[in-house]
């Protein structure tokens, strides 16, 4: 009984010093209550402010892309990364066919998290275009 | 029906792959994706027409199943296995 008292008096002060009515009475009251409570009652606080977070992912620039590309592209089983060129040929130079042509396009799309239509996809066939491609549909800075 | 392009099969092969990945269940995920991809390296050198036929309708009815059992294996989702540590993110 006593609790339900004491919490419904913090309740009541709140509500009063937010509205800004009774400085000096709450400060008085509340020094009956523990500091932890106190602490409670501010909301708006810098700190808070600075710890907001828009969900955003880091900018891309031609750069970054590239790197990604090429790291995708090493990981790839059937490429020897040492072989591996910005401007090599996937069939022609890499020795690849066109159902692994098709595997490296899925992959872009999972790394860039955007899908790539058909039509388009069959067109890039070199790292090269393919950094191209994917920063002609991103932002890019 | 006429014998499929080529571009035809390719965008089959994006298909069953972009299919078989949403499987929840990392066994038969996997395991779609290694059977799609050996399956048509199996038959790459297939010229005849009649066989060229055959094979992309039965590539369309297996389209079906994985669409079918990927979506009922979502309803039933199972515990995570140890190998795959942290969902992928686009998938």
């Amino acid at each position: 009984m006593a609790s339900r008292v004491l919490v419904h008096c913090v309740r009541s002060v709140r509500l009063l010093q937010h509205s800004g009515v009774i400085k000096s009475a709450s400060q008085r009251s509340l020094s009956l209550v523990p500091a932890k409570w106190t602490q409670l009652v501010r909301v708006s606080s810098p700190a808070l402010q600075l710890c907001r977070q828009y969900c955003d992912s880091t900018p891309l620039t031609l750069q970054s892309i590239e790197e990604r590309v090429m790291n995708v592209l090493k990981l790839y089983d059937k490429i020897k990364p040492e072989t591996l060129q910005s401007s090599s040929h996937f069939m022609k130079d890499l020795g690849l066919d066109s159902l692994d042509q098709v595997e490296i396009i899925m992959a872009m799309e999972d790394e860039f998290g955007f899908e790539i239509p058909d039509a388009e996809a069959e067109k890039l066939l070199t790292p090269a275009e393919v950094v191209q491609y994917i920063a002609s549909k991103k932002d890019v800075n | 029906m006429a014998a499929p392009s080529r571009t035809q099969v390719l965008a089959l092969y994006r298909m069953l792959l972009r299919e078989s990945k949403k499987f929840p269940a990392y066994n038969y995920r996997t395991y779609a994706l290694r059977r799609v991809r050996d399956a048509f390296r199996e038959n790459r050198n297939v010229e005849d027409p009649k066989v060229l036929e055959q094979l992309l309708s039965k590539a369309c009815d297996n389209l079906a199943v994985i669409q079918r059992q990927a979506a009922i294996g979502k309803m039933y989702e199972i515990q995570r296995t140890v190998v795959e540590s942290k969902p992928n993110k686009f998938i």
